[in-house]
């Protein structure tokens, strides 16, 4: 039967290696959390081109859309609107509006820009900053791939079965949100 | 105990070739089917799984005579998670396109039976060197295997190599091998990841095979020409007695 003592030691090791692990996590996310933001913001910089085109540039409109809340659907999902972007030409002139959203469901968190026009407010396109989805790829090529491409993009919308049906469901809601908010804008 | 002559050499190149751990062992499969569609994210996925391997080897090896019986195995997975966990932080850092290209397969990595068994069967009983040179070896065995899994899914399933997608320091460049249109999507989706593994399998059970037939075909004519020489042998003696 072994000691009190073996136990204690036991219970101290284990302890002393999740501490070991713990602080090692800590300076590593210290150290590359600003890396993880600048990279993110690159991100949504090449998002707002790909969206809207070359030579779009996005300004903020309303930079927390933390107290908007979804009223015109029901969404299983946890959808947060995080801000709002103006988006220029190279004119200088309005050309449509960007949604930075974010939204998790039980196989992952996804970061999405969602891109509308500027008058009338039509759905333009979505680009992926960060997708943590189980079937990561099978979502953006067997639903956001075929969105983006498709002509009629508020019908395609709808169609969310493909190999990832629950992260396409999240997507649809994502921008169902993100269009609500758009359609509220009272802009002059 | 002193080791015998050529133990490091030996001990790095069975995870290359005898014990190959996806090859031989038919171990960490998951990964290997699900990231080799393209060569590029193979080589990605093998780099970040030989350095969690190798460090947690290291690591469990050192603590070694620290960690007892009892807490053994949630000490290993600690180590590994550790391990995972910092890579997954600094590759979403520093190479964003591999991070988002192989996805949950890096987390993966922690409930990987290659890492979670070196650490059991070898580093827990084996010196920090040894440990080092042996997970070496399984690193770089389950990336050859994994790199001749993506290439030919790539070149079938594509019709074509491509760097520079992934690794987006590199400048990117396409070899197209097959003429569009003659390639074989099926490749690219997880039935042509089983196919492609199925068939490297069989070619590596022939030629195993085969040499296990020539090395007996070998020692039985071997022994028969023994026995030939011994026959001649007592039959010449026996003539010489008679004389």
């Amino acid at each position: 039967m072994p000691s009190k003592k073996h136990y204690i030691i036991t219970s101290i090791t284990l302890g002393c290696i999740a501490m070991a692990s713990a602080i090692l996590i800590g300076a590593t996310n210290l150290l590359t959390a600003p890396r993880i933001k600048v990279n993110e913001d690159n991100r949504f910089n090449v998002g707002i081109t790909s969206v809207f085109g070359d030579g779009a540039e996005a300004t903020i409109y309303e930079e927390s859309l933390k107290d908007f809340k979804i009223q015109g659907f029901k969404s299983d999902f946890n959808i947060e609107l995080e801000s709002s972007y103006e988006v220029k030409n190279e004119e200088n002139n309005i050309h449509g509006w960007a949604i930075r959203t974010t939204g998790r469901n039980d196989y992952g968190k996804v970061s999405l820009i969602v891109g509308f026009d500027y008058e009338p407010r039509s759905f333009k396109g979505i680009y992926v900053i960060s997708n943590e989805q189980t079937y990561a790829s099978t979502l953006v090529e067997e639903y956001i791939d075929p969105l983006n491409g498709a002509e009629d993009k508020e019908t395609k919308m709808e169609d969310v079965s493909c190999g990832a049906t629950y992260g396409a469901k999240l997507t649809r809601d994502m921008i169902k949100a993100a269009k609500e908010y758009v359609d509220g804008i009272d802009y002059k | 105990m002193a080791k015998e002559k050529g133990y490091t050499k030996k001990n790095f190149l069975k995870g290359i070739i005898i014990e190959n751990p996806l090859l031989v062992s038919i171990l960490g499969t998951c990964p290997a089917l699900a990231t080799t569609k393209t060569v590029e994210a193979a080589i990605g996925m093998s780099i970040l799984f030989t350095i969690v391997l190798v460090c947690s080897s290291i690591l469990v090896s050192l603590l070694r005579k620290v960690i007892s019986e009892e807490i053994r195995t949630p000490a290993y997975i600690v180590i590994i998670a550790t391990f995972v966990t910092i890579v997954k932080m600094m590759t979403n850092a520093f190479l964003p396109e591999l991070y988002s290209t192989l996805g949950v397969f890096i987390s993966l990595i922690v409930v990987n039976c290659i890492v979670l068994g070196r650490a059991e069967a070898y580093a827990s009983k084996n010196g920090v060197f040894d440990s080092f040179i042996d997970a070496l070896g399984m690193g770089v065995g389950y990336a050859l295997a994994l790199i001749l899994m993506a290439f030919f899914r790539e070149i079938i399933g594509a019709g074509s190599l491509s760097i520079g997608k992934v690794f987006t320091f590199i400048p990117q460049y396409t070899l197209q091998i097959l003429p569009k249109g003659y390639a074989i999507k099926l490749f690219q989706d997880p039935p042509g990841a089983f196919i492609v593994f199925a068939i490297i399998l069989a070619v590596i059970a022939f030629i195993k095979n085969r040499k296990a037939e020539l090395k007996s075909n070998r020692e039985r004519q071997a022994r028969i020409k023994q026995e030939q020489e011994a026959r001649a042998a007592a039959i010449k003696q026996q003539e010489g007695g008679n004389k």
